[in-house]
């Protein structure tokens, strides 16, 4: 059952996390086993290569895992007065493998919530700490945009132009300058032009539907295409291995993982580090299904803030219809031109913290129809007065973590392997609801100002469930978090926890870019803690 | 379900029959779009009212054709031909439908016409306690919007335009003069 061989680090997921870190420790000579539930994803499936890609959006490329039904999926409960729309993929490449690729640094300010604004937590490291690892992650992705945002301090220029922003992107631009707004070009996980054996984009659009050239920064097509090739004949990368368990030593070090293979066989794979990067949805369901004597609430979990303090984002969509048509069908979709005009805390505001706001184009005909399309007679007319004549505003803003919103498992709906779900409680805060309130207030304003005839808006619940963070955060004080600067667990002290859930608290933009520049920043640390760590 | 968000309710409110969500039940129900089948579920009866119910959801207009025109009602089939918990929804919906234009207007519902048509679905689409008529709506648009026929029309109609093997949109590239002003603003993230 076990393998021969300790190896050097055990990771948990092949996801933005787990990519970088394999990458990382593999170009240092680390010995790298990689654990992912999922496997591959066929190009020949992703939507985008298909005329009725709409279609297979909803059906296998859905990312709620009820909907698809993948063999790596897990059921996922929601519950709670906003209940979380969950967005995960499980698959070499994680959630990238359906994200837009809005490609976001956090502020200083993100990281001094407490300190600053007195709510929410500070992080144990600042955005000084993160600031190379960021620069690192945006020349190994990929990242499209121009140095110079004066919402971010001074930095190194990106690896590649911005994108062209498009006629939606003019509308933003035209609004917000007569708003007297701050805006920028948005910096994105997209290839503006062939770069690191990658083609350039080609501006198809609608980009979480599979991005068919490989243009859009997928883990799959980034770090995990260097790492499989890495010295020491790469990293070792199993899929289609669901962990069961981590197993620990008498000492109570961590000892490994037990994993069911892909015939459904246990194994058992030992490491002198072990590294969690499942996600802030399946690193708690790990850690609470890992119990024994030693830990029986489940591993690294003293503080009992494991699946705790869950943290979405306040998102919705304001969308803009103009008389003009606006060429729906081109341009990236991570958001061609932002603002964060309101994105730090205004004492004259009656929330705390902010948001970003970013333009996209409009929708596709069977998305749209299925929002604004009545049956009957009305339809044609419904249709031909929204296709092609909208711009659609994607708003993001912070949401505090709360301990009350929560992962638990879910023993009543358990996966091909006999393991529980995961159930997620949650509900937004006075203060989200606020936030949530002057964002779109100040959406409809913008849309207004760039010419709009008409404005809509998807409003704040169900919450959409595409940021799933701070289930396992870090923090100085154990009795309040689950690892420390490092990334490192307050109780187990070769288990490293280094995904979204290790976020204390999220910001109030995509958050992909800093999970990757904390994996790499935990990859470097275990690197230097190398003789410690065996 | 990318991006269809809709605010609805669902309540189940039929005694005995447990409401089954179609959203999750045809996930793994992929169903190609724009070749030719015919029913495999429906008897002819029930085929025939269910392709006057979805050309009833999106009529004729112009050159754009009735859903019934392009198989929605035999891509409706085939779906729950693939998840078996589904045919009895619709078999009950199909029946339910025929007998409210029995009730209220002493005809079968194939031979009303498109306003009747249209009064009978609002009546049973209110009083609707398996959770059909939404299903058949969502998948009547699935047929239409994703046919090749339907999808030449708006390219030609509105300009909106996919196609699998195109190379690509042109946009001009990010014109730096734009930030003119944004570039004179002092720093606005805070110092910590």
């Amino acid at each position: 059952m076990a393998d021969d061989a300790e190896r050097d680090v055990l990771i948990i997921g092949a996801g933005a996390a787990g990519g970088a870190m394999a990458w990382s420790l593999a170009r240092r000579k680390v010995d790298v086993v990689c654990l992912e539930q999922g496997d591959w994803v066929d190009p020949a499936l992703r939507p985008k290569n298909h005329l009725d890609w709409e279609v297979r959006a909803r059906r296998y490329w859905s990312p709620s895992p009820n909907i698809r039904q993948w063999p790596s999926d897990y059921p996922v409960a929601s519950e709670g007065e906003d209940p979380v729309s969950v967005f995960i993929y499980n698959a070499v490449g994680g959630s990238t493998i359906g994200y837009a690729g809005n490609f976001w640094r956090f502020t200083p300010s993100d990281f001094r919530v407490r300190s600053l604004d007195g709510a929410g937590v500070d992080w144990p490291i600042g955005y000084d700490d993160l600031a190379p690892f960021y620069t690192i992650n945006e020349r190994e992705m990929g990242v499209a945009g121009l140095a110079g945002d004066p919402w971010s301090p001074p930095r190194e220029p990106l690896p590649l132009p911005p994108a062209p922003i498009g006629p939606h992107g003019k509308l933003m631009v035209d609004g917000c300058e007569k708003l007297g707004w701050d805006w920028w070009p948005t910096e994105q996980a997209i290839t503006t032009i062939p770069y690191d054996g990658r083609p350039a984009c080609d501006l198809k659009g609608y980009c979480p539907f599979g991005c068919p050239q490989g243009a859009l920064a997928t883990v799959d097509v980034t770090y995990w295409r260097k790492a499989l090739r890495s010295a020491r004949n790469g990293v070792d990368l199993r899929t289609n291995a669901r962990v069961r368990e981590i197993t620990l030593h008498p000492d109570g070090r961590a000892k490994g993982a037990l994993y069911y293979d892909t015939d459904g066989h246990v194994r058992e794979v030992r490491a002198k580090v072990v590294v969690l990067a499942a996600g802030g949805l399946g690193t708690p369901r790990l850690l609470l299904h890992s119990t024994s004597q030693r830990h029986p609430d489940g591993l690294a979990n003293s503080s009992g803030q494991v699946g705790k303090n869950l943290m979405v984002h306040v998102q919705t969509f304001v969308i803009g219809r103009f008389d003009d048509p606006v060429q729906d069908w081109r341009g990236t979709w991570g958001g061609a031109v932002s603002s964060r005009q309101f994105y730090e805390t205004d004492p004259a505001n009656d929330y705390l913290r902010g948001f970003v706001m970013s333009i996209n184009p409009g929708w596709s005909p069977l998305n749209l129809a299925l929002q604004v399309a009545p049956w009957g007679a009305d339809h044609h007319q419904a249709m031909d007065n929204y296709l092609n004549h909208e711009a659609v505003l994607f708003c993001c803003g912070e949401d505090l973590p709360e301990e009350r919103n929560r992962v638990e498992l879910d023993w009543d709906n358990l996966d091909r392997f006999g393991m529980p779900g995961a159930k997620t409680w949650y509900a937004f805060d006075s203060n989200s609801k606020k936030l949530g309130k002057a964002m779109i207030g100040h959406g409809t304003e913008l849309m207004g100002a760039a010419g709009a005839s008409g404005i809509r808006d998807f409003g704040l619940s169900p919450a959409l469930g595409w940021h799933l963070m701070g289930t396992a955060r870090m923090g100085t004080d154990p009795a309040k978090s689950v690892i420390d600067a490092d990334n490192r667990s307050h109780d187990v002290p070769n288990l490293f926890i280094a995904d979204s859930s290790s976020l204390p608290t999220g910001g109030g933009v995509n958050p992909t870019s800093t999970i990757q520049a904390v994996a790499l920043r935990c990859a470097e640390r275990i690197w230097e803690m190398r003789s410690e760590l065996g | 379900m990318a991006y269809d968000w809709r605010k609805e309710e669902y309540e189940v409110t039929r005694p005995g029959r447990t409401r089954i969500d179609y959203r999750l039940e045809i996930g793994r129900a992929l169903v190609p779009i724009g070749v030719e089948r015919g029913f495999a579920v429906l008897d002819p009866d029930r085929a025939e009212l269910l392709r006057a119910w979805v050309s009833a959801i999106i009529p004729a207009n112009g050159d754009r054709p009735a859903a019934g025109e392009v198989g929605a009602a035999e891509y409706i089939d085939a779906i729950v031909f693939l998840t078996p918990r589904l045919r009895g929804v619709l078999l009950d919906a199909i029946d339910m439908v025929e007998r409210l234009a029995a009730e209220r207007l002493a005809r079968h519902f194939v031979g009303c016409s498109p306003p009747e048509h249209t009064t009978i679905l609002e009546a049973f689409e209110a009083n609707d306690p398996l959770d059909a008529f939404p299903m058949v709506r969502d998948l009547t648009y699935e047929a239409y919007y994703a046919h090749p026929r339907v999808l030449e029309i708006l390219r030609r109609e509105t300009g909106w335009h996919y196609e699998v093997a195109f190379s690509g949109s042109e946009l001009e590239p990010f014109d730096e003069a734009l930030l003119t002003r944004v570039r004179s603003v002092p720093p606005r993230y805070r110092n910590v």
